[in-house]
C-alpha cells in the first residue's frame, strides 16, 4: 500500500524476525503503525502551529475514525473463517477506496478498523465520509458464492485546525463516539461531543458501584404474589431484583440489569438472589412457592445446577416450592446446553416455567423444546384476550399451567380468567414488596382471598384500599 | 480437480444517487453503461440494467468470480447505494448477447424496488428477482432495436 510503504521494517513481536509493516490479512496499516502515523501527523501539525502566529490562519484538522463491523461474527461462524478473512479484505478495499491518498487506514485487529482523516478535516467532512462508510461498508458482499452482509459503526473524534489532542485522547474520544454508535442502535456514526464524555463517566461510576453492590450489601428482594384464579388463593411470590443505592436511591432493574449482564455480573448476582430467595421463603407461612428469574448467562459456567441445589440445601426449602423462570432469549442463546440444566433442575424437583411468553420470535418453538411446568404471557398480552386464549389453549393441552402477567384491572382479570389462564400475576393484585411486608400479604390473602368465583369488582375495590393501605 | 467456476446469475437493486434533472441522469447513466460495456467485455461478464429516479435495478451474468468482482467494483461506486441482493444463483445467462444491455429509465409502478432491504425473506426476495428479471426483458427487448 503505497501511503504506508515509506514506513522502515519492523521486527515480528513474535518471531524476532523482520517482516513487512502492517496488516497481513489486508494490506492496510496495523494497530503500531496507525498509532504511528496518528502521533507523527499531530506532532507535525503542533510544529506548524508554533511556527504560525496566533492571529493567523490555522492548518487544518484531522479527524479519527474507529470502525467496527456489526455481526461479523455471525459470518465468521456461519461461512467459515476463511470467508470471514475474505470479507476483511473485501471491508480493506472498500474502505481504501473511499479516502484519499493521504488518509490511512488501518486494521486494529479482528473486525476493527481505524482510518486517520488527514488535513485539512471539519466535522462536516468528517461527518460526511463516516456516513458514507457506513452505508458503503453496509452493502452486501459476494462471498464463496454466497451474500454476506455486515453493517458498520464509526465512532470518529475530531482534532480541530489549531486545536491540541492528544493521540491517545483523540482515540478515546473516538471511541466513546462508537460506543454511543452502537447504544443508539448500530450502524450508523457518531461524532464525539463532550456530553459523550461526561456519559462516559457517570457509566464508569455506575459500572463501579453495581460491581461494588454486591459486596456492600445493597441488593434486595422484592416480592409480587401470584394467585390461582380458579380459588383466588396465593399459590406463591416472584421474586425481583432490586438495588437500593445510599445515593442513587432505589435504581430500577431496568437500569441496572443490562450492565450487570454486560459486565458479566448476572451469574454472580443471580446466586445471591436463588440463596437469598430460598432463605426468605422458608419463614413464609402457607408454604407459599417462590419464583426466581434465571439470566442467560446463568448457564454459560456450568454452576447454575450446583449452586442452586445448595441453595436448597443450606435453607432447607423443599425443591417443589422453588420455581425458576426462564425466558425465551435464554434459551435461544443457550440451546441444548440450557435444555441439559433444565432437566437436572427439574430431577431435584424444582419447577421451571417460560417467561415473558410471546416477546421472542420462535415462541412455539420454544415451548416445546423442554416441558415446562408453566408458561407466563408477557405483560404486553394482558389486554389481548386473543393471544390469552391461544396460549391458556396451548399451555392446557401440554399439561402447563397458564400464568398472566401485568394484570392491573378487575376486568383484564376476568378476561383472562374467563380465556383460560389459570394464574395471575399484577398491580391489581399487589404491588412487589419488601421480603418484611410479604408475611402481611400472605395473611391479607388470607383473609379476602380464597373463595372460588368471588365476585371480581369486590376484589378490585379491596385491592384499591389495599394500595391506599400501604401508601399511608 | 479443477473446474470452471460455475455460471452465475445476480439480480440487485439499489438507491439512485444520481443527482440534476432528467437529461443530466440519462447522461450520467449513459457514461456507466459505456463504461460497464467496455470492462464487462473484458471481464466476460453480461446483463443489464434499468433505471428511475429512485433506483437502479441490475442482472449481471457470468464465471462466478468474473461477476463476483465486477459486483464489488459497483459496490464502491457513491453514484448509488444501499444495495439489496435479491438473487445469486447458478443460472443460464440471459442477457448473453450483450455486454450491459440497457432497459432505459422506467418510472411506472413496476420499478418500484425501495421498499426492499437485505433483511427480507427469501421468498419476497426471490419474488422480487423474477419481477426484476422479468422486466430487464421485457424492457430490453423492446428497447434494444433502438439503441442499435
Ligand atoms: C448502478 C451501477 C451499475 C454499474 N454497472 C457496472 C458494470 O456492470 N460493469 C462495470 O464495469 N461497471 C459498472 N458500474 C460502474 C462501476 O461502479 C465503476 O465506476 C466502474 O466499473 C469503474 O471502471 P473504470 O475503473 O474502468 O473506470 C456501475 C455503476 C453503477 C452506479
Amino acid at each position: 500500500m503505497k501511503t504506508t510503504a515509506v514506513h522502515s521494517h519492523r521486527l515480528c513481536a513474535h518471531c524476532g524476525s523482520e517482516r513487512a509493516p502492517g496488516d497481513v490479512l489486508t494490506g492496510l496499516a496495523d494497530r503500531a503503525m496507525f498509532a504511528d502515523r496518528l502521533a507523527a501527523s499531530l506532532s507535525r501539525r503542533r510544529g506548524r502551529s508554533r511556527r504560525r502566529p496566533a492571529a493567523a490562519e490555522q492548518p487544518g484538522g484531522l479527524a479519527v475514525l474507529l470502525i467496527d463491523l456489526d455481526r461479523f461474527k455471525a459470518v465468521n461462524d456461519t461461512l467459515g473463517h476463511a470467508a470471514g478473512d475474505a470479507l476483511l479484505r473485501a471491508v480493506a478495499k472498500r474502505l481504501r477506496g473511499a479516502l484519499r491518498a493521504e488518509d490511512i487506514a488501518a486494521r486494529l485487529g479482528g473486525d476493527e478498523f481505524a482510518v486517520l482523516l488527514a488535513p485539512p478535516t471539519t466535522a462536516e467532512s468528517t461527518a460526511a465520509i463516516a456516513e458514507r462508510l457506513v452505508e458503503m461498508l453496509s452493502r452486501p458482499y459476494l462471498i464463496d458464492g454466497g451474500v454476506a452482509t455486515v453493517g458498520a459503526s464509526v465512532g470518529a473524534a475530531l482534532c480541530p485546525g489549531g486545536g491540541e489532542v492528544e493521540a491517545e485522547l483523540l482515540l478515546r474520544r473516538a471511541d466513546m463516539a462508537m460506543y454511543q454508535a452502537k447504544n443508539d442502535g448500530r450502524g450508523r456514526y457518531r461524532l464525539f461531543e463532550p456530553a459523550m464524555q461526561e456519559r462516559a463517566e457517570a457509566r464508569r461510576k455506575l459500572e463501579a458501584d453495581l460491581r461494588a453492590a454486591l459486596a456492600l450489601g445493597q441488593f434486595e428482594l422484592h416480592y409480587q404474589p401470584q394467585i390461582n384464579l380458579a380459588t383466588h388463593r396465593l399459590t406463591g411470590f416472584e421474586a425481583l431484583l432490586r438495588w437500593r443505592h445510599p445515593l442513587r436511591g432505589m435504581v430500577p432493574a431496568d437500569s441496572f440489569i443490562a450492565l450487570a449482564e454486560e459486565l458479566h455480573l448476572l451469574p454472580t448476582i443471580g446466586e445471591w438472589v436463588v440463596r437469598t430467595a430460598c432463605t426468605d421463603a422458608i419463614g413464609w407461612p402457607g408454604a407459599p412457592t417462590v419464583a426466581v428469574n434465571v439470566a442467560a448467562q446463568q448457564f454459560q459456567n456450568g454452576w447454575l445446577v450446583p449452586s442452586i441445589a445448595a441453595a436448597l440445601q443450606a435453607s432447607g426449602l423443599p425443591a417443589a416450592r422453588l420455581e425458576l423462570e426462564v425466558t425465551e432469549s435464554a434459551l435461544l442463546h443457550n440451546g441444548s446446553v440450557a435444555i441439559e440444566q433444565l432437566m437436572a433442575l427439574k430431577a431435584l424437583g424444582v419447577t421451571i416455567s417460560l417467561d415473558d411468553f410471546g416477546t421472542g420470535y420462535s415462541s412455539l418453538t420454544q415451548l416445546r423444546s423442554f416441558a415446562f411446568d408453566r408458561v407466563k404471557i408477557d405483560r404486553s398480552f394482558a389486554s389481548d384476550p386473543a393471544v390469552a386464549r391461544a396460549v391458556a389453549a396451548l399451555g392446557a393441552s401440554l399439561g402447563m399451567r397458564t400464568t398472566a402477567e401485568g394484570v392491573e384491572t378487575a376486568e383484564q382479570l376476568n378476561r383472562l380468567r374467563a380465556e383460560g389462564c389459570t394464574d395471575a400475576q399484577g398491580f391489581l393484585l399487589s404491588r412487589p414488596v419488601p421480603a418484611a411486608d410479604v408475611v402481611g400479604v400472605i395473611d391479607r390473602f388470607a383473609i379476602d382471598g380464597g373463595v372460588p368465583g368471588a365476585p371480581i369488582p369486590n376484589f378490585h375495590e379491596k385491592s384499591g384500599t389495599r394500595k391506599r393501605e400501604r401508601a399511608a | 480437480m479443477k473446474k470452471t467456476p460455475p455460471l452465475v446469475r445476480l439480480v440487485y437493486v439499489s438507491r439512485n444517487r444520481l443527482s440534476g434533472d432528467a437529461a443530466t441522469m440519462e447522461r450520467e447513466v449513459a457514461n456507466i453503461l459505456a463504461v460497464s460495456r467496455r470492462n464487462n467485455v473484458r471481464a466476460g461478464v453480461t446483463g443489464a440494467l434499468l433505471f428511475n429516479a429512485d433506483c437502479f435495478a441490475q442482472t449481471l451474468e457470468g464465471r462466478r468470480d468474473a461477476v463476483e468482482a465486477v459486483f464489488e467494483r459497483i459496490q464502491c461506486d457513491p453514484r448509488h447505494s444501499d444495495t439489496v441482493v435479491l438473487q445469486l444463483e447458478q443460472a443460464v445467462p440471459a442477457f448473453a448477447d450483450w455486454s450491459m444491455a440497457y432497459g432505459g429509465r422506467l418510472d411506472d409502478e413496476r420499478a418500484r424496488f425501495d421498499r426492499l432491504s437485505n433483511d427480507a425473506d427469501q421468498a419476497t426476495r426471490g419474488a422480487a428477482a423474477d419481477s426484476v428479471l422479468a422486466l430487464l426483458r421485457s424492457v430490453v427487448s423492446r428497447a434494444l432495436p433502438a439503441l442499435g
